[in-house]
């Protein structure tokens, strides 16, 4: 599947900013699945100085610092993206769960065994998500079933949480997003041991039959990736949708959990108030992929 | 296995068959030369000279005042010891070094399971903002490097904490060396030890050497927590040692990608910053732990080497308390070495084998991640009473990385007291010995020679001075004159009130004193009339005195402010500030409702401004720092006089008189007008004694002559708006003055200039505040976005 991806990102200051440095997590991350036509990032005043690099996860990092006085900042992504994840495997083909958790420590997803300050180990949580888990259950039949029932037994609910409620508060709450649900799910699964990382992207709305996908209408979307062992590495996993990541998702990058992936955040000097709007275009594209 | 902790200690001087250690020899001689009770003296000295530092805080009782003690018998390495403990502290470095390079890069170490994977994802030390995927890191990581040790009954040096994020105390290593030289003199005679100079010259070109390659003539900066830290004073020991700028977070700002110094003379690009902050606290653009602190971008800049971070912010990741359960082991995959310094007994808990032994062998201490078995530290002999005691030591060595090698310091502390306990206490508090490491018989103590720098270019113009500093400066000159106005107003009044009634002819002047009285802040002097003002203004004036009082108040700011600006004071200005500051603060808080005591304690006053000026007046080079110390004072007294005149003289003008004498008094110029016009008192005359005479330094002329030569000078060839207003103003009181020459009756004149006094002293505040704003960069408050505002970013499109 090939879209056509425009995100734009706007604040408004009630008084002039004098110097500001931003970090961006907007370019979608190059993956053997993920094919990156054209990513572009246009930012509005001019920046006086902009660096590239990946960091630590391998995302692609853009720094922009500004230091003429600016009322309005925006950040205009766009990208040309074909994804195409395979298909994930026979679920009672993976390992036994404990399997998985004993293979983690010397694998490359040890890191994300450990908790972190928005997915710490919360024994609400664990003990959710052990209920899937019993004795020797293939990890990934346990996963798609957690997956179930966090969309079952969580309500979506907009505004009732912010980015950094904890893990905790959204099991109390039992309402969240999906940044909420991923932390849930990714907090559950580091308790048995298991490796999960949290991913910031897109997902499409699928367009109501017949007509056309809605302008502004979809957002920044957060999921998990959980890991299956060295066989079968990474697979994604979508609790606000209780799908797994196949070609509706499109990547932007991973971490341990919101705070290392968050798409946009700053310093400024001054600005006093702000105001953010936000808007979201994944739209598919027909045909080839032009070059 | 035997309780290692049952063991009797090792004693460092004296041997097990009673003997004293052959490096311990000479020193016990000159003890031995010494008398009853000189030892405990110089204990003493050595806490006062501590004291005049400043290391013990400006004010009694402040938060500053560190309980940083050194005895005055140092800690002696023999030569051979210390040559021994050098390689193993040298290779530790090394050691370090490449784990924080594997772990900062590939993390092959992780992959081939040589450390468990906790010590670096679960260790807050790790900071992923320092690490690229697919990049290796600039080396080195680590450029001071600091070691504490012991040694156990078996006689073994062993590391009980290794010190990478920003290791205190090399800085007080020095001063303890510096002034125990001073206070026992003879101590050093005939004991061959080794200078610490040599090191710390090596340092300074070593953070020369160490710049990115970019730039001739790197500049350097060192990077302190603040001056509300405890360890600012050392910050500030370590800039002048290493002759770098002492800088903070505010003074410094990323523009095009390269870090700069922000002074007044506008942004100067620094090169190297030699860091005392945890690098987590850097950058609030990239770790959530700066809050809205640190300088945004530094961590980008150092990243494409636009400036060197020393050490580099993530290195505090080979603290992890779990890794010397893993060093032996991996010297010889990463350097190809056995380990030549170990580490006292540890264990990472996370291994359940670890686990079970902590819990049946005895003398563990246990903590989160490990657990150490450290052996009963060795004891020397300390400074008790009129003797000496035994007590347990720990030293703390530290190393440099030169660019090629590492240098051991022949020095470092030696940690007295509960040593043992409080390893991981920073070395500000407690008790501490100087270290001596004994030159070798005939060998060269000199070290080797420094690198060879291109002579300097001359430079006369003023260096890089930072705003806030030039800021804390231009407020401790107006505070400062502000006492003493004060001062000179309590005099004033007391003279006229002491006997209990106010004569009659000295009405209008209390009057007029109580007027300038509440301009000068004094609480409920606004409200006293003529014929009360005896029985009311001695009340007014104790009540100043008071803790909480104005009075105090005004020495409290001015030692918070002689603090911020120790870097700028020699010792001599600094202890002459201190000393004259706390004993006229003292008398005052103890004056109570005594007219002698306060009288007292106005003198000490008048006593510690006149030795402000005059350390300033002779000190002080005429640079940035002195100009805005003399503007600050400046700009207060020629704000008050005009106001203090205007006070004076509004009076009917047949009993102007009064306030002539009064005005006569408050500028100190009684003596100058008697001998210059005797006895007769006219209005022409006085009024151009004290406000248009510019060779009088008390005349409000002679203020504003100073303020536009100093701001003349600070603004260069940028905007002369601000020195041409001091001039109008200096134009005005000539006019004003000169009004009065002409007048056909000057009493008459005299009484009508109030209004236009008052208009002038307007015109100095308005100034004071243009001077705030052109020079201070008031900056607004720094505030991250992302992560508290995103929220309606984050909505899934389900």
């Amino acid at each position: 599947m090939i879209y056509r991806l425009r995100h734009v990102t706007t604040y408004a200051y009630a008084h002039s900013v004098d110097l500001a440095a931003h970090l961006l997590l907007l370019t979608p991350r190059r993956l053997p699945h993920q094919q990156v036509a054209q990513a572009s990032l246009t930012v509005t005043p001019a920046p006086s100085h902009m660096t590239e690099a990946r960091d630590h996860f391998g995302n692609q990092a853009t720094r922009v610092f500004l230091d003429i006085p600016h009322e309005r900042f925006e950040v205009v992504a766009e990208a040309l993206v074909e994804v195409r994840f395979p298909d994930a495997p026979p679920a009672a083909a993976t390992p036994a769960w404990e399997a998985v958790a004993g293979a983690a420590r010397g694998s490359r997803a040890a890191e994300f065994v450990f908790p972190s300050p928005l997915a710490p180990l919360v024994p609400a949580a664990t003990g959710y998500a052990a209920a899937s888990f019993p004795p020797g259950r293939p990890v990934l039949a346990g996963l798609l079933e957690l997956m179930g029932r966090i969309r079952q037994d969580f309500a979506y609910r907009p505004g009732v949480t912010g980015p950094n409620t904890q893990v905790a508060e959204v099991m109390e709450g039992r309402s969240g997003v999906c940044q909420d649900f991923a932390h849930v799910m990714v907090s559950a699964l580091r308790g048995l041991g298991l490796p999960a990382r949290y991913v910031s992207g897109y997902v499409r709305t699928r367009p109501p039959p017949g007509g056309v996908a809605r302008r502004g209408a979809d957002q920044s979307h957060a999921w998990v990736e959980a890991w299956l062992g060295h066989e079968h590495g990474w697979v994604g996993l979508d609790p606000t949708n209780d799908i797994l990541v196949r070609d509706e998702h499109v990547v932007l990058a991973w971490g341990r959990d919101f705070g290392d992936v968050s798409p946009l955040r700053g310093v400024i000097l001054g600005g006093g108030a702000h105001g953010l709007w936000v808007g979201v275009d994944l739209e598919e594209v027909e045909g080839p992929v032009p070059a | 296995m035997p309780d290692p902790a049952a063991a009797p200690p090792l004693d460092e001087m004296v041997d097990g068959r009673g003997g004293v250690r052959p490096h311990w020899r000479t020193l016990l001689g000159m003890l031995g030369g010494m008398g009853e009770g000189t030892l405990a003296e110089r204990a003493r000295r050595l806490d006062r000279a501590f004291e005049d530092e400043g290391m013990a805080g400006v004010l009694p009782g402040t938060k500053r005042e560190a309980a940083w003690r050194c005895d005055p018998l140092p800690m002696v390495l023999p030569a051979g010891e210390f040559a021994a403990l050098e390689a193993g502290i040298a290779q530790r470095a090394r050691l370090l070094e490449a784990l924080l390079a594997d772990l900062y890069g590939p993390q092959q170490l992780l992959s081939e399971g040589l450390i468990p994977p906790d010590l670096v994802f679960a260790n807050p030390g790790f900071l992923r903002a320092c690490r690229q995927e697919g990049v290796a890191p600039a080396e080195p990581l680590l450029h001071l490097y600091a070691v504490d040790l012991l040694r156990g009954p078996d006689g073994i040096w062993r590391v009980l904490a290794d010190r990478t994020t920003a290791p205190a105390g090399p800085g007080l290593a020095r001063e303890n060396r510096r002034l125990l030289a001073r206070v026992m003199p003879e101590a050093f005679r005939g004991a061959p030890v080794r200078s610490m100079r040599p090191f710390f010259d090596l340092w300074q070109d070593a953070l020369q050497r160490l710049a990115p390659l970019d730039g001739a003539d790197p500049a350097v900066a060192l990077l302190t927590r603040g001056t509300h830290d405890p360890r600012w004073f050392e910050d500030m020991l370590l800039s002048r040692e290493l002759s770098c700028a002492l800088v903070e977070c505010g003074d410094l700002t990323v523009r095009g990608g390269a870090l700069h110094l922000k002074t007044l003379q506008g942004l100067q690009r620094v090169n190297v910053l030699l860091s005392r902050l945890p690098g987590a606290r850097l950058d609030p653009l990239e770790c959530a732990e700066a809050g809205t602190g640190g300088v945004p971008g530094l961590l980008d800049a150092a990243r494409h080497g636009a400036v060197r971070i020393l050490n580099a912010p993530g290195a505090g990741l080979a603290e992890a308390p779990a890794l010397p359960a893993f060093l032996a082991g991996l010297a010889p995959r990463l350097i190809g070495e056995d380990l030549l310094l170990p580490s006292v007994e540890t264990l990472w808990l996370g291994d359940p084998a670890a686990r079970q032994r902590v819990a049946e062998e005895p003398g563990w201490r246990v903590g989160a991640e490990a657990a150490t078995r450290p052996p009963v530290a060795s004891v020397v002999p300390c400074v008790a009473g009129d003797g000496l005691e035994p007590r347990p030591v720990a030293l703390r060595m530290f190393a440099v990385f030169d660019g090629s090698a590492w240098r051991v310091m022949p020095g470092g502390l030696a940690r007295i007291g509960d040593a043992a306990a409080q390893v991981g206490a920073l070395p500000t508090q407690g008790l501490a010995k100087d270290l001596w490491v004994l030159a070798e018989e005939g060998a060269d103590i000199i070290g080797p020679a420094a690198l060879r720098l291109p002579p300097l270019p001359i430079r006369r113009a003023p260096g890089a001075l930072p705003s806030r500093v030039a800021d804390n400066l231009f407020w401790l000159g107006r505070y400062t004159e502000r006492l003493e106005r004060a001062a000179r107003l309590v005099r004033a009044t007391q003279a006229r009130i002491s006997r209990g009634v106010v004569l009659p002819r000295e009405q209008a002047e209390v009057a007029a004193l109580a007027r300038c009285l509440a301009h000068a802040g004094f609480p409920g002097a606004e409200e006293v009339g003529g014929y009360s003002a005896a029985q009311a203004l001695p009340g007014i004036i104790a009540a100043a005195m008071r803790e909480g009082g104005p009075l105090p108040g005004l020495a409290d700011r001015i030692a918070a402010l002689t603090a911020m600006v120790r870097d700028r004071l020699t010792a001599d200005m600094h202890a002459t500030f201190t000393l004259t500051l706390r004993t006229a603060r003292t008398e005052m808080l103890q004056a109570g409702d005594g007219l002698e005591a306060i009288s007292r304690a106005m003198i000490s006053v008048l006593r510690f401004a006149t030795a402000v000026a005059g350390m300033a007046a002779e000190s002080m080079v005429r640079g940035g720092a002195w100009l805005f110390l003399d503007l600050g004072r400046r700009i207060e007294r020629a704000q008050a006089i005009a106001s203090e005149v205007g006070f004076a003289l509004d009076q009917p003008p047949a009993r102007i008189e009064g306030g002539l004498r009064l005005v006569l008094e408050l500028c100190d110029s009684i003596i100058t007008y008697r001998n210059r016009y005797l006895s007769v008192l006219q209005p022409a005359p006085a009024l151009d004694l004290v406000l248009a005479d510019e060779s009088n330094p008390r005349a409000l002329a002679f203020q504003l002559a100073a303020i536009s030569r100093n701001l003349s000078e600070v603004a260069s060839d940028a905007d002369g708006a601000l020195p041409d207003e001091a001039a109008s103003l200096l134009a005005e009181a000539e006019a004003m003055v000169a009004l009065v020459i002409a007048a056909p009756d000057q009493a008459v004149a005299a009484a009508g200039l109030p209004p236009r006094l008052e208009a002038v002293a307007g015109r100095i505040a308005a100034l004071s505040d243009a001077v705030t704003r052109r020079y201070f960069a008031l900056l607004p408050a720094q505030q991250t976005l992302g992560l508290e505002g995103a929220a309606p970013a984050m909505k899934g499109a389900a």
